[in-house]
C-alpha cells in the first residue's frame, strides 16, 4: 500500500523546504484614524456615508434613505422580515434591505468589520438588496493593521466589507450590484 | 518533425486583430497606471513589499510545520481536512464530498487552482452541474474558453462577444452590449443558481496558520453567497497559501488589489474559520508540482505569488499577445516561470516570451524575482536540449564567433560589404531571419567601430 497523501505530502515539503528564514516583525504602521478619511475612502469605491444625529435618529434616517416599502431584515430596528442563523433560503431570497451593525472602520480604505454576531444569517449581507451598516465613528482605525490587531479572533465566519458588490469584468467598465448588496450606506453615530 | 504551436504561434494568431491588440494592450497599461496611484498614495508600501517578501520566504522555510499547525487548528474548528497530492486527487476529492452530500447543484466562486486541476470537466463527467459565479468566470464558461489573466478572466473579450453569448446562452436580447444591462442580466440568472446550489466551491487567498482560517477575496460578493446559502463549502487550496499570523493578513490585503486593479481593498475580504451546526467546511490541501518547485533552488520564490496580476497587466509581451498564447493556467511571466516546473518540454517557449526588461519584478508585491527566473529557465531549457534547433545552432555559431577576435572582425566586414548586395527579400526572408518580420535591418554602417577607433588613435596626444 502507498504512503498516504498527507504524509508523502509532508514528506516531500520537508526534504524540499530551504533553511529556515526569519518571520519579520511587522511595524504599527499607523495614520489618520478620521471620519473625514474614511468617508473619502469609502466613497471613492462607490459606498455612501451618512452621519447620524444619534443612534435615536437611526429609524428616521433609513426611512428617509429608503423610502419605498422595503423587507427589511434587522437586529436593530423594528424588521418586517424574521430573520435567524437558521432561515430558510425562500424567506431570505426577497429581502431587500438589511440594517445591521458593524464593529468597526478603517480610514485607509472604507472597510468596515462585519462579523457574523450581527449578520442574522452569513448569507444576509450579501442575499439583501441593499445594505446598510451602522458604525459608531469614535470606532475608525488608521489601517488595516490596526484593524487586525482589534479581532483577538475572527470567529466562525467574518468579512471586511468595503462598499456595494461590483465587478468590471466587461471591458473594465465598472458595475455596481454584481452578485451582493446593489448599494451600501453606512450610519456614522 | 511538426512542431506543436509555441508562444510565439500563438501570437500570431491574437495579432491578428490589431485593433483588438491594441484595445488589450492600453486596457492592461491603464490598470497597471491604477495601480501606480495606489502605491504612491501608500507610504510605506515598499516596507510592506519587503515585509509581505520576508513573511512568505519564513512561511515557505517551516511550511510542513504551518501546514501541520493549520491542520491541528482547522481540524480543531470542525473543519474537514483533505490532503491531495496531485490534480486527479484533487478532483476525486471534491466528486467524493460532492456525492457523500447527495449534491448535484454545485456554485463555484474563483480558483485558479481547481483551473489547474480541470475541477469542472471532471465534475460535469459526473452528473454535476457545476456554474462559475464570477462573472468573467461564467462568460467564458458559457464560451468554452479558459481564463486569459489571473484576475481578469475575460479581458480578451469585448461587451459584443459578451453580448452575443447572453443571447445565445441566457436568451438577452440580440445585440445588447451595454455592461450595465449585460451584468443585470447575469445578476438574475446566477441569482438562481446560488438559491438552488447544495454545495458552494471556492479557491483560498490566505490560510491562516494560528486560527486555521482561509481567507478569500471578491468583489463581486459570489463567494459569500453561495457559501451563506450552501449546506457544504469546499474551499481548494495550493500547499503555498499559508501565512503564520492572523496579523500577517493586513501587510497582504494592503498589497493585494493596490497591486492587482489599485483598488484599496477587495470589496469582500471574508475569513471563514468554522461551520455552523449541520454544515459543512472543507479544506482540500493541493501540492501537484509545489513541493517540486520548493526544491528548485532557483525557482522556489515563484510560490511566493498572490496572484494579483501585476506582472501581466505591466508585462509588454503579456499585453500584446494575450493570456491564452501562454497556453497554461497562469498566464504572463509568473506562469512562465511557473509552468516549465510542470512540463518543461510543453512549456518551453514561455521563458522566452520576455524581453528581460523586469517590469513584472519592478511590480511584484512579494518581490519574486521573476525576470532573473526567465533568464535562468532558459539556461535549464538549454542544458536540458529543449530550445529549438535553430536558436540552438544560431546561438552557438554566435558564441563561437564572438571568442574569436578576428573571426569576429572578418565577419563584421563580410556583412557589411556583403548586405548591401543581398536583396531585401533575402535578408529579411522570414523562412531565414525571423527577427525581421516587423522589423527592418540598418543600413550596414562604412566602417567598423574598431576601424573607427584605430582612426582616432594617431589625433591623441
Amino acid at each position: 500500500m502507498s504512503m498516504p497523501s498527507r504524509e508523502k505530502m509532508l514528506a516531500a515539503v520537508r526534504a524540499s523546504q530551504p533553511a529556515a528564514t526569519p518571520l519579520p516583525v511587522v511595524p504599527a504602521f499607523t495614520g489618520l484614524a478620521s471620519v473625514a478619511r474614511f468617508t473619502a475612502a469609502l466613497t471613492g469605491i462607490s459606498g455612501r456615508v451618512v452621519v447620524l444625529e444619534g443612534w435615536h435618529a437611526l429609524a428616521a434616517a433609513v426611512s428617509q434613505l429608503f423610502p419605498a416599502d422595503y423587507r427589511l431584515a434587522s437586529a436593530i430596528l423594528p424588521a418586517t422580515v424574521a430573520v435567524a442563523s437558521n432561515t430558510p433560503i425562500d424567506r431570505l431570497a426577497p429581502i431587500d434591505l438589511a440594517v445591521l451593525r458593524a464593529e468597526f472602520g478603517v480610514a485607509e480604505n472604507g472597510t468596515v468589520w462585519l462579523p457574523e454576531a450581527h449578520m442574522l444569517h452569513r448569507a444576509l449581507p450579501t442575499v439583501t438588496q441593499h445594505l446598510v451598516l451602522v458604525l459608531d465613528q469614535r470606532n475608525i482605525v488608521a489601517t488595516m493593521h490596526q484593524a487586525y490587531a482589534q479581532l483577538p479572533d475572527v470567529g466562525g465566519y467574518g468579512v471586511f466589507l468595503a462598499g456595494p458588490s461590483k465587478t468590471a469584468d466587461i471591458e473594465q467598465s465598472l458595475v455596481i450590484g454584481a452578485h451582493g448588496a446593489r448599494s451600501l450606506t453606512v450610519l456614522l453615530h | 518533425m511538426s512542431q506543436a504551436p509555441n508562444h510565439a504561434d500563438r501570437s500570431e494568431r491574437f495579432l491578428l486583430d490589431e485593433e483588438r491588440t491594441t484595445w488589450h494592450d492600453e486596457t492592461l497599461w491603464f490598470i497597471r497606471q491604477k495601480r501606480d496611484r495606489a502605491v504612491y498614495a501608500t507610504p510605506e508600501f515598499q516596507e510592506l513589499r519587503e515585509l509581505a517578501s520576508q513573511i512568505k520566504d519564513h512561511t515557505l522555510s517551516r511550511l510542513a510545520e504551518y501546514l501541520e499547525q493549520f491542520e491541528a487548528r482547522a481540524l480543531a474548528n470542525g473543519v474537514h481536512v483533505h490532503w491531495a497530492a496531485d490534480a486527479e486527487e484533487h478532483n476525486r476529492i471534491v466528486l467524493d464530498i460532492v456525492r457523500q452530500a447527495r449534491a448535484t447543484r454545485v456554485v463555484k466562486s474563483k480558483s485558479m487552482l481547481t483551473e489547474e486541476c480541470h475541477l469542472n470537466p471532471h465534475l460535469l463527467a459526473h452528473g454535476v452541474e457545476v456554474i462559475d459565479s464570477d462573472l468573467g468566470e461564467r462568460i467564458i464558461q458559457l464560451r468554452d474558453e479558459a481564463p486569459s489573466h489571473v484576475v481578469l478572466p475575460a479581458i480578451h473579450l469585448k461587451k459584443e462577444d459578451v453580448g452575443e453569448t447572453f443571447w445565445q446562452h441566457l436568451g438577452t436580447e440580440k445585440g445588447l452590449t451595454d455592461p450595465q444591462q449585460l451584468t443585470e442580466a447575469a445578476r438574475q440568472h446566477l441569482r438562481a443558481k446560488f438559491l438552488a446550489a447544495e454545495v458552494a466551491i471556492s479557491g483560498v487567498n490566505f490560510a491562516v496558520a494560528e486560527t486555521g482560517s482561509v481567507v478569500v477575496c471578491t468583489n463581486e460578493g459570489n463567494a459569500d453567497l453561495a457559501i451563506g446559502l450552501a449546506r457544504v463549502h469546499i474551499a481548494c487550496m495550493g500547499m503555498e497559501k499559508l501565512v503564520p499570523r492572523l496579523s500577517d493578513l493586513a501587510v497582504f490585503t494592503r498589497l493585494l488589489t493596490r497591486s492587482a486593479t489599485g483598488q484599496p481593498i477587495t470589496t469582500y475580504t471574508s475569513h471563514f474559520t468554522r461551520p455552523l451546526p449541520g454544515r459543512e467546511l472543507h479544506v482540500v490541501i493541493v501540492d501537484n508540482g509545489r513541493s517540486q518547485q520548493l526544491g528548485r533552488p532557483d525557482f522556489r520564490a515563484s510560490l511566493k505569488c498572490i496572484r494579483c496580476g501585476a506582472c501581466m497587466n505591466t508585462c509588454p509581451v503579456y499585453r500584446r499577445s494575450g493570456g491564452h498564447s501562454y497556453d497554461f493556467t497562469i498566464p504572463g511571466p509568473i506562469g512562465a516561470i511557473l509552468s516549465p516546473n510542470i512540463d518543461m518540454r510543453k512549456h518551453a517557449s514561455l521563458p522566452f516570451a520576455s524581453t528581460l526588461c523586469g517590469s513584472c519584478t519592478d511590480v511584484c508585491p512579494v518581490k519574486i524575482d521573476i525576470h532573473t527566473q526567465l533568464y535562468k529557465w532558459r539556461q535549464v531549457l538549454g542544458a536540458a536540449g529543449e530550445i529549438p534547433a535553430s536558436k540552438k545552432w544560431s546561438m552557438k555559431l554566435l558564441s563561437r564567433v564572438l571568442a574569436r577576435p578576428g573571426l569576429f572582425a572578418a565577419g563584421g566586414s563580410f556583412a557589411r560589404f556583403g548586405l548591401r548586395f543581398v536583396p531585401h527579400a533575402l535578408s529579411h526572408a522570414p523562412g531565414y531571419n525571423p527577427w525581421a518580420i516587423a522589423r527592418e535591418l540598418p543600413a550596414p554602417p562604412q566602417q567598423s567601430f574598431r576601424a573607427w577607433y584605430a582612426q582616432q588613435r594617431p589625433n591623441q596626444a
